[in-house]
């Protein structure tokens, strides 16, 4: 599209690019552990952004562009520095187009208000058996297309069953869809950067390979049988896996190397694994995956869902600024002791808090953790866990109207 | 794949080795006929495994 401004917009323009870059080395400073001018805020905001632009769960998940928009209004509003395009990030109008059987809807299997859902099958019913770790070790490429796409979709049929008109359509439908959402981020991060002066805080993702497995292949349950059972062909598969997700992260990656790559940390931790497993397992096939990012030029963000104080001492042996964690239930002052000399952190607001406290709460939280963990810079203000739509309004207001008052350095 | 077949790579899923010997002779210029091949290939891998990884 060819746009001609008048005299008025440049200068806008200009102004949004000017915002955009002080934000971009406040951000930037604080990843790699030094201090800006004052604490950049990042909220990952997903269903949050329904809440505040009047979306419905529903609109915001299944229409992507609607999503882009609510993100791009709270980040004009918030005055925040840096946000992710799409948060809510599964469009289900694309799980849908391919038929995954793992997504509960919101306005289908969910109310329009609820947030979608990952939904695990029984033990049973696990998209790979226990007897196939060799298949999909022997090649993993094959086995997702052939083995594991017909169990996971409720159109594709398995290799040897007929073509059928669904069959074919779930591929070709998945595949536009796919390109079609992927492409339009591009716009987004760009409108963020021309209309609000915000930078797209995150490009890429990394899964460690134990995570997959539990997550889309064997399940929870089936896993943590499988680690007692036969731990070495879980070993033998989470080594196979390495390439492809190292190879997904670095070619999902900021060409630039500006912002990092998201790392999204599941159930790789006592105690949902033994200690034992994290050494022999988790934590062996998922370093060098780090470590080569790192050596490429891209940092990591541990987004450390739950608890992952066992390992922290684990994460301090990597690279110094090879990853920037982010705290959700961990103890603050622990996370500080071990890992503030060599990363950045964030996070640390309790998502309870900002739904359930009051603003004076969340101003006393966030003064704490600023006093404990942000004094000396490498701290990105953020909520604990990805903000859904139980936050309350005047509770995100107060995050951030307060680290803009006392994250001043 | 079958026994004896090569592992296939990060990035593609189907080998050009294999493809190639599906072809006849290339007279013209057979690095952008593999070239072009292989991008080809990279998306329906990002389908596959973005499939896995991302949604």
């Amino acid at each position: 599209m060819s746009v001609t401004f008048g005299g008025e917009y440049p200068t806008m323009l200009q102004d949004k690019e000017a915002l955009y870059q002080e934000r971009l080395k406040r951000y930037t400073t604080a990843l790699h552990n030094g201090k800006p001018d004052r604490i950049p805020i990042r909220p990952f905001v997903a269903e949050f952004t329904a809440k505040y632009a009047g979306y419905t769960c529903q609109q915001i998940t299944h229409d992507y562009r609607l999503a882009f928009a609510a993100a791009r209004k709270c980040a004009q509003d918030f005055d925040w520095d840096a946000v992710v395009g799409n948060m809510v990030y599964v469009w289900t109008g694309l799980t849908q187009a391919i038929g995954l059987k793992y997504y509960g809807v919101p306005g289908i299997d969910v109310s329009a208000d609820t947030g979608f859902q990952y939904r695990e099958p029984s033990e049973e019913k696990a998209f790979m058996h226990a007897d196939e770790y060799g298949a999909l070790a022997e090649d993993p490429t094959g086995f997702l297309f052939n083995v594991w796409m017909p169990r996971v979709s409720t159109e594709v049929n398995p290799i040897g069953a007929p073509a059928t008109y669904r069959n074919n359509l779930s591929f070709l439908k998945g595949g536009m869809a796919m390109l079609n959402y992927f492409s339009a981020f591009g716009t987004q991060n760009e409108l963020l950067r021309r209309e609000c002066g915000t930078v797209s805080a995150i490009s890429g993702i990394l899964k460690a390979p134990l995570d997959i497995i539990a997550d889309k292949l064997r399940g929870y349950l089936g896993l943590a049988n499988d680690l007692m059972k036969q731990p070495d062909k879980v070993l033998k598969a989470c080594e196979a896996l390495m390439p492809h997700l190292l190879h997904v992260a670095r070619t999902s990656a900021d060409p630039e190397k500006q912002v990092p790559i998201g790392f999204w940390m599941h159930r790789g931790c006592v105690p949902f694994i033994s200690r034992k497993h994290f050494e022999t397992i988790f934590w062996p096939t998922l370093r060098p995956i780090i470590e080569e990012l790192w050596k490429s030029g891209h940092q990591t963000l541990f987004y450390a869902e739950g608890k992952w104080g066992h390992h922290l001492e684990a994460f301090a042996e990597l690279p110094e600024h090879s990853m920037v964690y982010h705290i959700d239930q961990d103890d603050i002052v622990k996370v500080h002791r071990v890992l503030k000399e060599k990363f950045c952190l964030s996070g640390g607001i309790p998502n309870s808090l900002l739904a359930f406290g009051t603003p004076q709460e969340v101003r006393d939280r966030c003064k704490l953790v600023i006093d404990t963990i942000g004094r000396e810079g490498g701290y990105i203000m953020d909520a604990s866990a990805i903000v859904q739509n139980d936050a309350k309004i005047e509770n995100i207001q107060a995050m951030t109207d307060f680290t803009h008052e006392y994250g001043v350095y | 794949m079958s026994e004896g077949q090569k592992p296939i790579p990060p990035g593609i899923c189907f080998l050009w080795e294999e493809k190639a010997l599906q072809l006849p002779e290339i007279v013209g210029d057979k690095e952008l006929v593999k070239q072009i091949w292989e991008e080809n290939e990279s998306l329906a891998y990002t389908y596959i495994w973005h499939c896995l990884v991302s949604f």
